[in-house]
């Protein structure tokens, strides 16, 4: 072609591809910044509620902090949210609007369901599923929200252990003793530290008791309370102790004690199907029962590949293989 | 007094009363339906003895050892593609005798009763032809691939070949099953990508259905087994070249397998990484084969599907490529011109125009490639099978048009890898019901494609091979 003709096309097409609605390069640009600042919205609205949750106060310099952002950009911000009654400025502090506080949540409940379906439905490492969730808490309206909620069959708690808000808004709360009301010797999961008042709170966190940890009462006198939790000793006074909340272990973690995982199990070796593990949910749980690998059921591991991996085991006659990794994850009793 | 009970009111205590169940509630559902069921199975069901069961176990043991296990797999394999590959070459010729004599006796029909020479052309050289050429190709090789396929696949042998392959896959975030369906798609590509149904986890399934074109299909092979033919070989003594081609085609399939696991292992590490994903594969206990049973699922179901859906979309193709041969521009037609002014963009890829004009028009069906390229370089007014003897399409291809090594090379490569056919695209959104998986699949492979050939032919330039 001719360069008039090159010119001839660029004048045609160059306007086409910027301006069509919706497709073209300008509407692009502008789905992304609305997106960009649904984004920092959110962003700032969890940050807001993460610190009312502490007891604390955001600042716009906490903001610009968090979100990584100049502080010029985040005064802006914080304007434009306040227009939009998300939050009210008290002097330097700024306070969550009730609609404010419910969109909060409800990027809360996003990002908490994103994390489930990961872990389990993707069978994404943990340790990658809080940034992928991240990225994707920003997308979905409510009642998108409420499809993935009711599709995973409404999980409580995200993989690591904190509740998901429910649609209305409200956290579950967290059913716990204090430590100083529970049975000693019987071992327990923190489940709460109580974080006022903050002086107590501090001390705890000093000691390095942490959320989810599975403790033991060692000694119980009226000067101090020994924790253990396997490996560290723990000391607090009682009064301190008292807003340590515990809860029972699950069961699973009772059973899991006398049982080894499949994988361990040599060939031939028959074993007893104890549980399956918490770690697989979702689709993986749903194909394993669907598959028979009930509690109680007898298993044995019958066909060894070349390489290894995977191994096919006898199950209620039929021969299913599987790999090592979801074979680590069903709990068996040699019989 | 009682209020009418409303539906909202229902599912309002259903809501309530969820929180208040155990974790555990759908493992206990499953266990009882299964404690239920055994207690059936025990009244009514009598097992005798354990001859059959010892059997499989032995059978198991064989195929799945590791001195055994990959020889065996190999051999079944290398017997279905050599069974394919000569059974075909038969048939296909004579299918081709009786469909181009039928093309023949509606030429002089049409010339007989005076209809216009370019409603003759239209119908018998154009439509008639695309048709004519797809069927001959693609119907003998998928009467007999699909059959034998099938057989394996009803004895029960086909779940221990993922079984045994299964490790490779892994490491690639693929399935074990994908060897069954790349498999399938040395048949067709698009009968490979319905076969992804075997594999239960969605991601995996995606994996399959999207990397499954680097499988070259049996449209496919008649363009690689000519060029290793009459390039390749060439270069050889006549003793050996039946022998260089095979290993030529061999390579080439190699290469296409490698793609397969560096695209499986990109695509799950990328675009695929959040979707749900499991592992799990039964191996059934061997069955004797039910013959019935296995002609209708390869003919019906997968051969007269496959060939339907091709026939559909080869008739437009062939009107298509009719009219470009026979509308004149200046003192040449219109494919013509269209290929000399792909030629740069051709040359660049280490092609030509001519290739690149073949492949668009083409997309339909990879068979009728070779016959479009040949009727632009002959200069004729419809698909032509090209000179006789391999001397003289070695002739015509090189002395005639240009082509070097590298161009029959880079076209291997670009057959390999370019975008799938239209009714391969048409499965993969059926299969898939999303417009943006079909499209990646198009845009992924035909990026491919691209790359390599680009990539192959800058570095024969810059070495001064060419």
């Amino acid at each position: 072609m001719s360069p008039t003709n090159w010119i001839l096309l660029s004048v045609f097409v160059l306007p086409l591809i910027t301006f069509i609605p919706r497709v073209g390069l300008l509407a692009v640009i502008k789905t992304y910044r609305a997106a960009k600042e649904r984004e920092h919205i959110e962003d700032a609205l969890k940050h807001l509620l993460d610190r009312e949750q502490q007891g604390r106060h955001a600042s716009p310099v906490s903001i610009a902090g968090t979100l990584d952002l100049p502080l010029g950009k985040a005064t802006q911000l914080i304007e434009h949210m306040e227009t939009q009654e998300l939050l009210e400025t008290r002097g330097n502090e700024l306070h969550l609007t009730t609609k404010g506080e419910r969109w909060a949540l409800h990027v809360v409940r996003a990002h908490r369901l994103w994390e489930r379906f990961l872990a389990d439905e993707a069978r994404m490492p943990l340790e990658r599923v809080h940034n992928e969730a991240q990225r994707r808490e920003h997308s979905l309206t409510e009642s998108q929200l409420d499809e993935l909620d009711a599709a995973m069959g409404h999980p409580t708690r995200d993989p690591h252990g904190d509740p998901i808000p429910t649609r209305e808004g409200t956290l579950p709360k967290v059913e716990g003793t204090p430590i100083t009301a529970w049975q000693a010797e019987r071992p327990a999961r923190i489940v709460h530290l109580e974080d006022e008042p903050a002086l107590a709170y501090q001390q705890i966190l000093a000691v390095g008791l942490r959320l989810g940890q599975v403790i033991r009462v060692l000694e119980k006198t009226q000067n101090r309370y020994l924790l253990s939790d396997g490996e560290t000793v723990y000391k607090l006074a009682p009064a301190v102790a008292a807003n340590v909340h515990v809860a029972a272990l699950p069961e699973s973690e009772m059973l899991k004690r006398e049982a080894v995982p499949l994988v361990e199990l040599a060939h031939d070796q028959r074993g007893e199907i104890v549980m399956l593990d918490e770690a697989v949910q979702g689709f993986t749980r749903r194909r394993f029962l669907d598959l028979g690998l009930t509690p109680g059921t007898v298993i044995y591991p019958e066909l060894q590949n070349f390489f290894g991996d995977p191994r096919a085991y006898r199950i209620r006659g039929t021969l299913i293989a599987l790999r090592k990794d979801q074979a680590a994850q069903i709990w068996v009793k040699p019989v | 007094m009682s209020t009418e009970l409303q539906p909202k009111d229902v599912l309002a205590k259903a809501e309530a009363l969820r929180n208040s169940l155990s974790s555990g509630f759908r493992d206990e559902i499953v266990k009882s339906l299964y404690s239920e069921a055994e207690s059936i199975a025990k009244r009514a069901v009598k097992t005798a003895d354990n001859k059959r069961y010892d059997f499989d176990q032995k059978i198991d043991r064989l195929v799945t050892s590791p001195i055994t296990g990959l020889p065996i797999m190999l051999l079944l394999l290398t017997i279905i593609i050599w069974l394919t590959v000569t059974g075909a070459n038969v048939a296909s010729n004579a299918i081709a005798v009786v469909l181009f004599a039928v093309g023949d006796f509606g030429r002089n029909l049409f010339t007989q009763i005076g209809a216009p020479w370019w409603l003759t052309g239209f119908i018998w050289d154009g439509v008639y032809l695309g048709l004519a050429w797809v069927i001959s190709v693609m119907l003998p090789p998928m009467m007999i691939f699909f059959p034998a396929f099938t057989f394996l696949e009803d004895l029960g042998y086909l779940p221990r070949v993922a079984f045994n392959l299964d490790w490779m896959f892994k490491k690639t975030g693929a399935h074990g099953k994908q060897s069954l369906t790349m498999a399938m798609g040395f048949g067709c590509n698009a009968a490979g990508v319905i076969a992804t149904r075997v594999i239960d986890s969605p991601r995996e399934r995606l994996i399959a259905i999207l990397t499954n074109n680097f499988v070259p299909c049996n449209g496919r092979f008649p363009t690689l087994i000519m060029l290793a033919t009459v390039f390749v070989a060439a270069a050889f003594p006549p003793a050996l070249t039946s022998f260089v081609a095979a290993g030529t085609v061999v390579g080439v399939v190699l290469i296409g397998v490698g793609f397969t696991f560096l695209a499986s292992w990109i695509l799950s590490r990328t675009v695929l990484k959040g979707e749900a994903s499991a592992f799990t594969l039964e191996l059934p206990p061997y069955r004797r084969p039910n013959v019935s049973r296995i002609l209708y699922t390869s003919i019906i179901d997968r051969t007269i599907f496959v060939l339907w859906r091709a026939m559909q979309t080869a008739a437009p193709a062939g009107a298509i490529i009719w009219i470009m041969a026979n509308v004149p521009i200046g003192d040449t037609n219109l494919a013509r011109a269209v290929a000399d002014w792909l030629n740069p963009l051709g040359l660049l890829l280490g092609l030509d125009g001519v290739i690149l004009l073949a492949y668009i028009i083409a997309i339909p069906a990879n068979e009728i490639v070779v016959p479009t390229m040949m009727m632009v370089y002959m200069g004729a007014g419809m698909m032509v099978n090209g000179p006789s003897s391999n001397e003289a399409i070695f002739d015509l291809l090189v002395n005639g048009n240009g082509w070097t090594m590298l161009t029959a090379i880079n076209l291997m490569l670009f057959a390999l890898l370019h975008n799938p056919c239209a009714t391969t695209i048409m499965t993969i959104y059926k299969e898939t019901k999303s417009l943006k998986w079909a499209t990646l699949s198009v845009v992924m492979t035909l990026g491919t494609a691209f790359l390599v050939t680009f990539l192959t032919a800058s570095v024969a330039r810059l070495l001064g091979w060419v």
